[in-house]
């Protein structure tokens, strides 16, 4: 006879309250494991989505440098050796420092405002308002510089012809562009060589904090990397755009423990879910007792109250994972917003699977627990 | 009809312990909803508690700081003879320049470099009010010599007394050890040292440095005599001195301690972060709560409704139901804070932040655990309620 009685199934639509308050209890748990790791996702991200514009492949840095807001300089003679190497069709200098800047309305607060510099005549960032020939004119002039909108509000209007100052010279802003500071920046500017010369004087152009490398077409940046490593003295670190990345972010994340917070808070979320299901599995097998004990007694083995328990466990987790994660969706949204795109949370289907696999994990042990109750009964006791 | 009458069964206490494992598995659901709420809040507290511990050691009522130093992050320094006209002022006692500077830390094992922040001061003056530091003040008078805080980040290698490495590109010696932490502008750690030995690392560090003298420092600490009103003074230096510093009172609300916290607390996303973590975890204390109660109100559903028959009231009922969910409440929050407490300590080693559980604090999740499981019973509650004494035993 082949239609069986669901038993799993049925257990749990039975009592319908009781299946409720479960799923709402399995569909918290998932809530907040997909909130921690959708904080952790978005503060990654922030450290190192401005890598995205960079024009290069590989990257020269002083293996000093922990990041890329306080570098270590490194000689410029390292990147007329680059270009040497085959495969490399340009070596770009790229400047970087904080300078001083003065909120042009009242109360005129000041902030550290970070500022990339590079010669205008090397194609080193992306972003299209700084691309073609009227770009390269206004930041050529004396003292103009280009204003990321994404900076902070507290730094004042962003429009181009505003005049204010930088470290106490008079700045003007001659463009707009959209990139991001990351973690160490609140906001960014983007100037010319000489510009930098003139606002973080007494620093010298012959040192340089980045040099961003451009590779033929065609040209492995594998093989590549490791001709310039060979080839380079130790005085620079080579990484390829990648590498770069997770240097940044390995730091950020380490160092302000922000990887140990949500690793935590994912880790109390997942055992808060544990408990959870735990109490629904073990009111459930206590109430059925007598049932499971006769139907031991009729000669079901362990392994098919076993099967029942561990059913219900995997409905619980696909029945509580669904609404979850729709209410996660929304609450990202409404980071979103709250933090006006300061947090960039985002779902990516890695995160949906991983968290998947942990609330299954998450009911899977719970049940293991709870059934132990369940295969010791002694039919005989129970009666 | 008295209500909570002690003469008469104690039926909710009975009901809550009559199966002891039940009551158990409760108990612990209601202490993970709570060291979910501890968690966040620690976390929070932790991040914004850590950037102010040095500002709270600073020996002076009145502060004196660069008007442009919005926060201990940003390195602006002022002019130190304005400390010199602070101290012909009525109230006060002395006025003491703290130099701040960052510079890399060589790890002596790894040998890897990590920006640390160094504090320095003239050692005849009692800048810090940490004891172990005046303790070792003289061992500090002796030339390339610092003390290391022990609670910086372990990347920077071992903090004993007896290491010698390297300090911005020059031989340091550590001659002792005090107990900060770490905070986002200390990097990943602090060192102490004497005024003269600051200018020998940090005076002549190239033209990409900033190269510092005793022309300029980072913080005034102003000690005031004791009949001194602090607000007072701060005015009067206000009103005297020169727009190009900025004095405050150290404490009070809008002191300089206060004015660091609300900085971290206002231009970050982490006030949103934890707070929004936290009622989540709220919400599924409610839920874990409701759970316990529910199960219960279910199972004794027959004797509740014969009690209904009998005449009880359902605000009887009511107040069964409300008593079970303070006495879960309340010893439920016992465990749930201790092993809190154990968790704090465990993340204050692993990242150096300051986990502190004031008793302001434990009273406020307390509330909020008595309030969430007040919730919860008050949902249950509903469905006993609405029980129709002659449904439950239908034919």
């Amino acid at each position: 006879m082949r239609r069986r009685v669901s038993v799993a199934w049925l257990n749990l639509m039975h009592e319908r309250t009781r299946l409720l308050v479960a799923i709402a209890g399995v569909a918290f748990a998932v809530l907040l494991i997909f909130m921690n790791l959708g904080f952790l996702g978005a503060l990654t991200t922030t450290t190192i989505n401005f890598y995205e514009q960079f024009n290069a492949d590989i990257f020269l840095s002083s293996p000093e440098t922990l990041e890329v807001s306080t570098t270590t300089v490194f000689p410029r003679e390292r990147l007329y050796q680059a270009e040497g190497i085959t495969g490399v069709r340009r070596a770009m200098p790229l400047y970087s420092g904080y300078v001083l800047w003065r909120n042009p309305e009242p109360p005129n607060e000041s902030k550290a405002m970070f500022a990339w510099a590079y010669n205008l005549d090397d194609p080193v960032f992306l972003m299209p308002e700084l691309q073609g020939p009227e770009a390269k004119q206004a930041l050529q002039q004396p003292n103009v510089v280009f204003f990321d909108r994404l900076s902070r509000p507290e730094y004042g209007p962003s429009d181009i012809g505003t005049v204010t100052e930088a470290d106490r010279r008079q700045v003007t802003i001659g463009g707009n562009y959209s990139l991001g500071g990351g973690f160490a920046a609140d906001g960014t500017i983007i100037m010319s060589d000489q510009n930098f010369a003139r606002y973080l004087s007494p620093r010298p152009l012959s040192t340089v904090d980045t040099g961003l490398i451009q590779l033929e077409s065609g040209a492995n940046p594998e093989r590549v990397k490791r001709a310039l490593e060979a080839a380079l003295p130790a005085d620079v670190e080579v990484f390829t755009k990648a590498g770069i990345m997770r240097r940044d972010q390995t730091f950020w994340i380490s160092s302000t423990s922000i990887g140990f917070i949500f690793g935590l808070g994912v880790l109390v979320s997942f055992v808060v879910g544990i408990v959870i299901v735990y109490q629904i599995l073990y009111t459930d097998i206590r109430d059925h007792l007598p049932e499971y004990a006769t139907m031991k007694a009729m000669g079901y083995r362990n392994r098919y109250l076993f099967q029942i328990v561990l059913k219900e466990a995997l409905l619980l987790a696909a029945m509580g994972y669904v609404p979850g994660f729709i209410i996660s969706l929304g609450l990202y949204e409404l980071t979103l917003n709250a933090t006006a795109g300061g947090l960039p949370v985002a779902m990516n289907f890695r995160r949906m699977v991983f968290v998947l696999l942990l609330t299954i994990g998450m009911c899977s042990v719970s049940g293991l627990i709870s059934v132990r109750k369940a295969l010791s009964t002694d039919p005989a006791e129970v009666f | 009809m008295a209500f909570f009458s002690f003469k008469r069964v104690p039926l909710a206490w009975l009901n809550l312990t009559h199966d002891r494992k039940k009551f158990a598995t409760s108990l612990g659901g209601v202490a993970f909803a709570v060291l979910l709420m501890f968690v966040f809040t620690g976390f929070m507290n932790a991040l914004y508690d850590s950037q102010v511990q040095v500002l709270n050691r600073l020996n002076g009522e009145v502060i004196v700081i660069n008007r442009l130093k919005n926060n201990m992050f940003v390195p602006r320094s002022f002019a130190r003879r304005r400390l010199y006209q602070v101290r012909a002022f009525d109230g006060v006692a002395d006025a003491y320049p703290l130099y701040i500077s960052d510079g890399n830390w060589k790890n002596p094992e790894t040998k890897k470099s990590f920006a640390v922040r160094t504090l320095a001061f003239n050692l005849g003056d009692p800048v810090l009010d940490m004891p172990e530091v005046n303790e070792q003040i003289s061992a500090l008078q002796l030339p390339n010599t610092a003390l290391i805080d022990t609670r910086a980040r372990a990347e920077i290698g071992p903090t004993d007394a007896g290491i010698v490495s390297e300090l911005a590109e020059r031989e340091l010696k550590i001659v002792g050890t005090f107990e900060l932490g770490t905070d986002f502008a200390a990097g990943n750690g602090n060192l102490i040292m004497s005024d003269i030995n600051f200018l020998r690392y940090f005076a002549n560090r190239g033209p990409e440095e900033v190269n510092r003298s005793f022309a300029t420092a980072d913080v005034g600490v102003v000690k005031l005599t004791a009949d001194a009103s602090p607000e007072k003074v701060v005015t009067a230096l206000q009103q005297a001195l020169p727009n190009d510093v900025l004095v405050l009172t150290k404490e009070g609300p809008n002191g300089f301690v206060n004015r660091e916290r609300t900085y971290w607390q206002e231009n970050t996303s982490i006030g949103f972060v934890f707070t929004l973590l936290t009622t989540m975890s709220f919400f599924v204390g409610i839920i874990l709560v409701y759970q316990i109660l529910y199960t219960d109100v279910a199972d004794h559903w027959a004797e509740y409704a014969t009690l209904k028959a009998m005449g009880y009231s359902n605000l009887y009922l009511l107040g069964v139901v409300l008593q079970e969910s303070i006495f879960l409440s309340v010893l439920g929050f016992i465990p749930g804070c201790i092993i809190s407490y154990l968790l704090y300590t465990g993340a204050a080693n692993a990242t150096g932040l300051f986990f502190q559980m004031t008793s302001e604090r434990v009273v406020n999740l307390f509330l909020a655990t008595f309030v969430m499981c007040l919730v919860s019973g008050a949902i249950a509650v509903r469905k006993v309620q609405a029980t129709d004494p002659a449904e439950v035993f239908g034919g």
